[in-house]
């Protein structure tokens, strides 16, 4: 195997490539946009209606909780509710990983490369669009100090990073069990639940809380996002960012060790 | 009858070809239900927060939430054709298919059975009758008939708005993914009351998109709900009718989008 830093450069034009293939569906971009803003639409109904309905102060406010399912639509596309894609997948089912075998490349970083790619489409294309205009509609809370702008970009760039990892240990599944709808439908909608997407963890009972912040997936949704409403301030940021970059190397260390073991024991398919 | 006892035998040959990745089945099985469990799970969460929504109680939604899952998994089950019809207009497929002596619609409708959203819809049926449980609803003969033909037509709803996305690769080639506003979008809606929703919105989902007249209308009457001013009690009782109309005329979309058709692939 090549040492990773000498072959930077193969591995970014990887990037590089995974985000131009993307580029080309520009329809579909355009259909994925209107359902972020109708799924956006629908939930700032919702608490509105929820908020309308009590006087009892609440731990975020209705602009709070606004600017969250904002943030949410804008990485909706980058996170690994998804599971596995279905080209990964298709590639093992059919047996054309065995092409892709044939390249001189470390597997593990091939991928991961293909997965930045696809963040920063995702980022560019459709989590940018979705928060301006998002800020033309309703009224969506900007931090008004650069030191939290900047610990949000960090936080934010180690949950895509961390996203990506668990999005490979995932499709590794796919060695053994070839169909990998179930697997990723399951971990999809845990990972779901505990990254505080569809509820902000903020607002969920203590117990369940407590459980959510010794798992990995709020540092996906839940912990950038209050560092950027102001929630979590001081040393906690940088408690935070610590634990979000130890999941991050815990699931890169997860994804070699399964692609590797799913090698050795690879049984081509098709023909 | 001839119709009947063959789609019977396609949906047993699709049973068979599923159960081939057996561990899977299981799994997925687990996951739709796991999946269901969690998104009532949170709304759960909220009204514990919250205690009500518009004057709606939990069980009230989770009644609501229980209808609209079981008519949604009962749609991707039969409908799963539909829902994958792109595959055989981009391979080009449907060429066989022209060329076999039955009705297309028949044919797409029959090509696909997906078992394993039997684990969405138990899950929703569960829900669906703990609701029932902890709500008064008085059930009358008139009610459970009333009841059974909105969930059948919620089902043609979903199983409609399938058969728009098929019909729109004729001239798309794939699928346009806009409909998946109206499908997984429209159960996420329907899990709420509508009176929470803005003006033209509530107009949009009633009048072209009819969910409300398969999900909102039937929790009603069923519940005995005070039904807003603006809203005739007559059209409360034949609203679930318009989930049948829906579906007939999503399938004149059908008939015409087919001479549309140009062959693709190879």
């Amino acid at each position: 195997m090549r040492p990773l830093y000498l072959t930077f450069n193969v591995y970014f034009a990887f990037v590089r490539k995974s985000f131009q293939r993307r580029m080309q569906y520009r329809v579909a971009n355009l259909a994925g946009l209107t359902t972020n803003f109708f799924f956006l639409l629908v939930h700032i109904f919702v608490y509105t209606a929820f908020y309308a309905a009590s006087t009892e102060p609440q731990p975020l406010n209705l602009n709070e909780i606004i600017t969250y399912f904002v943030l949410c639509q804008v990485s909706f596309m980058l996170m690994p509710f998804w599971g596995a894609r279905s080209e990964v997948t298709q590639a093992i089912k059919d047996g054309s990983v065995a092409l892709q075998l044939t390249k001189p490349v470390d597997f593990h970083a091939y991928w991961f490369a293909d997965e930045c790619g696809r963040a920063c489409y995702f980022l560019l294309m459709r989590g940018c669009p979705t928060f301006l205009i998002s800020i033309l509609f309703f009224e969506v809370t900007i931090p008004q100090q650069f030191t939290v702008f900047m610990a949000f970009a960090a936080s934010m760039g180690l949950a895509i990073f961390m996203s990506a990892a668990i999005m490979i240990t995932i499709f590794s599944s796919a060695f053994w069990t070839l169909d990998t709808a179930g697997i990723s439908g399951m971990s999809g909608s845990i990972i779901m639940l505990f990254s505080g997407m569809l509820v902000p963890i903020a607002l969920w009972p203590e117990w369940l809380a407590h459980i959510a912040e010794w798992l990995p997936f709020a540092g996906l949704i839940d912990v950038p996002f209050s560092i950027y409403l102001g929630k979590t301030t001081g040393g906690a940021i940088l408690t935070a960012i610590g634990k979000q970059m130890m999941w991050c190397i815990i699931f890169l260390g997860l994804g070699r060790f399964f692609l590797s073991r799913g090698f050795s024991r690879l049984v081509i398919q098709g023909g | 009858m001839h119709h009947l006892s063959l789609y019977l035998h396609f949906v047993k040959l699709r049973i068979r070809s599923q159960m081939e990745y057996r561990f899977s089945f299981v799994f997925d099985l687990f996951s739709q239900a796991s999946i269901a469990v969690i998104d009532f799970f949170m709304i759960a969460l909220l009204f514990n927060r919250f205690k009500e929504l518009a004057g709606w109680r939990l069980w009230e939604v989770g009644f609501l939430y229980g209808m609209i899952g079981v008519c949604f998994a009962v749609a991707e089950m039969v409908g799963r054709g539909f829902d994958v019809f792109q595959n055989s207009v981009v391979r080009g497929d449907f060429d066989t298919i022209l060329i076999r002596p039955l009705g297309t619609f028949f044919q797409v409708f029959s090509q696909d059975f997906l078992l394993r959203r039997v684990g969405r819809f138990s899950q929703a049926f569960v829900i669906l009758l703990i609701a029932n449980s902890q709500l008064t609803i008085s059930w009358s003969f008139v009610k459970v008939g009333y009841l059974l033909v909105s969930l059948v037509s919620g089902t043609s709803f979903f199983i409609g708005l399938f058969v728009i996305g098929a019909t729109s690769c004729f001239w798309t080639i794939q699928s346009i993914e806009i409909i998946n506003i109206f499908t997984n979008g429209g159960v996420f809606m329907g899990s709420y009351p509508f009176s929470i929703y803005r003006r033209w919105f509530r107009h949009f989902f009633t009048f072209i998109v009819p969910l409300a007249c398969v999900n909102y209308f039937p929790a009603l009457f069923l519940m005995e709900k005070v039904v807003p001013s603006s809203v005739s009690t007559l059209g409360v009782y034949l609203a679930p009718f318009a989930g049948f109309l829906f579906l007939g005329i999503t399938m004149l979309f059908w008939r015409w989008g087919v001479l549309h058709y140009q062959s693709t692939g190879h």
